[in-house]
């Protein structure tokens, strides 16, 4: 995985710094926040989404991945969708990408379509995953992308809570999007995060660290 | 009205799906699951569309049996379709 490290008066100063230096777009990239001060913050930007050509470069996918693919690519055909199934390379947990032309009906309402698909799909797998083992389904990497902006927000939402002090609560949001947030924030010692409320409305409540002496 | 029935499945789908991301941010057992389901079943709306109860009812045997979540979510899914599909626009 290519990175780079970045360095700029702002945080997107310093993401873009990187960007500049990997020659790649913010879709197709994680950061991490490295330092962050009044006069500079420091960024590690790894490149995460390789594009279609680079596939064929790429290791092999393993067994269940691909079983995991022609089982998708064929229920795809039944829905009369024309669409390409691809194994994400080096993809941990294993990732399927979907790509073609207007695939909104494949990811629904706030994902719930692509996330029921992808439900569909692991039980399909189910008995040539290992314990643990799941299968990722996305389409146009709306995911990925999905992951990449609510971590932007929770970058953002902890660059507020330093300095106002104030906790900030986020829009309802979904598990794997909750999950991604609370791994964005776990090593940043100045704020934590904790879910308030009930699912479909449950929500990201970004606060500053208490001491753990309190 | 549909639209609460169709709520409270996606709240236990929200559940399940905590489960199977592996959120990390609550605590959830099986009987929370359960008892969500339990809260769909006892809408009379879902008797107003053909098979969203029995979905319903085969996703709590399904917790029951200890399935694994993407079955069970599998299961909630179908209902909702089957909500959407037979009653008003959601």
């Amino acid at each position: 995985m290519d990175s780079a490290e970045g360095r700029g008066r702002t945080l997107d100063e310093a993401i873009d710094a990187a960007l500049i230096e990997l020659k790649e777009t913010r879709r197709n990239v994680d950061v991490k926040v490295l330092r962050e001060t009044p006069e500079e913050t420091v960024v590690e930007v790894s490149v995460i989404g390789q594009s279609p050509a680079a596939d064929s470069s790429a290791a092999p996918a393993n067994g269940t991945a691909e079983q995991a693919r022609g089982l998708v690519e064929g229920l795809l055909k039944h829905m009369g969708i024309r669409a390409q199934v691809t194994v994400r390379p080096g993809s941990d947990p294993s990732t399927l990408d979907i790509s073609g032309r207007d695939l909104g009906v494949l990811i629904g309402w706030r994902g719930e379509t692509l996330r029921a698909l992808q439900s569909v799909t692991n039980v399909m797998v189910g008995r040539s995953l290992l314990e643990g083992e799941r299968i990722i389904v996305d389409v146009e990497r709306y995911r990925q992308r999905r992951e990449h902006t609510v971590r932007e927000i929770a970058m953002r939402a902890a660059r507020q809570v330093k300095m106002t002090g104030d906790p900030i609560t986020l829009d309802a949001m979904q598990p794997f999007e909750r999950r991604a947030i609370h791994l964005a924030l776990e090593g940043d010692p100045d704020v934590m995060s904790g879910s308030i409320g009930e699912e479909p409305e449950r929500r990201v409540v970004v606060g500053p660290r208490k001491p753990a002496s309190e | 009205m549909a639209a609460r029935a169709a709520e409270r499945i996606r709240k236990a789908i929200g559940l399940v799906n905590s489960v199977a991301d592996g959120a990390g941010d609550e605590e959830i057992t099986p009987t929370e699951i359960a008892e969500a389901i339990r809260d769909c079943l006892e809408m009379t709306e879902v008797d107003r569309v053909p098979n969203v109860r029995r979905y319903l009812g085969e996703s709590l045997d399904a917790v029951s049996d200890g399935m694994p979540a993407d079955f069970v979510a599998m299961t909630l899914y179908a209902a909702l379709g089957a909500l959407q599909e037979g009653g008003p626009k959601l």
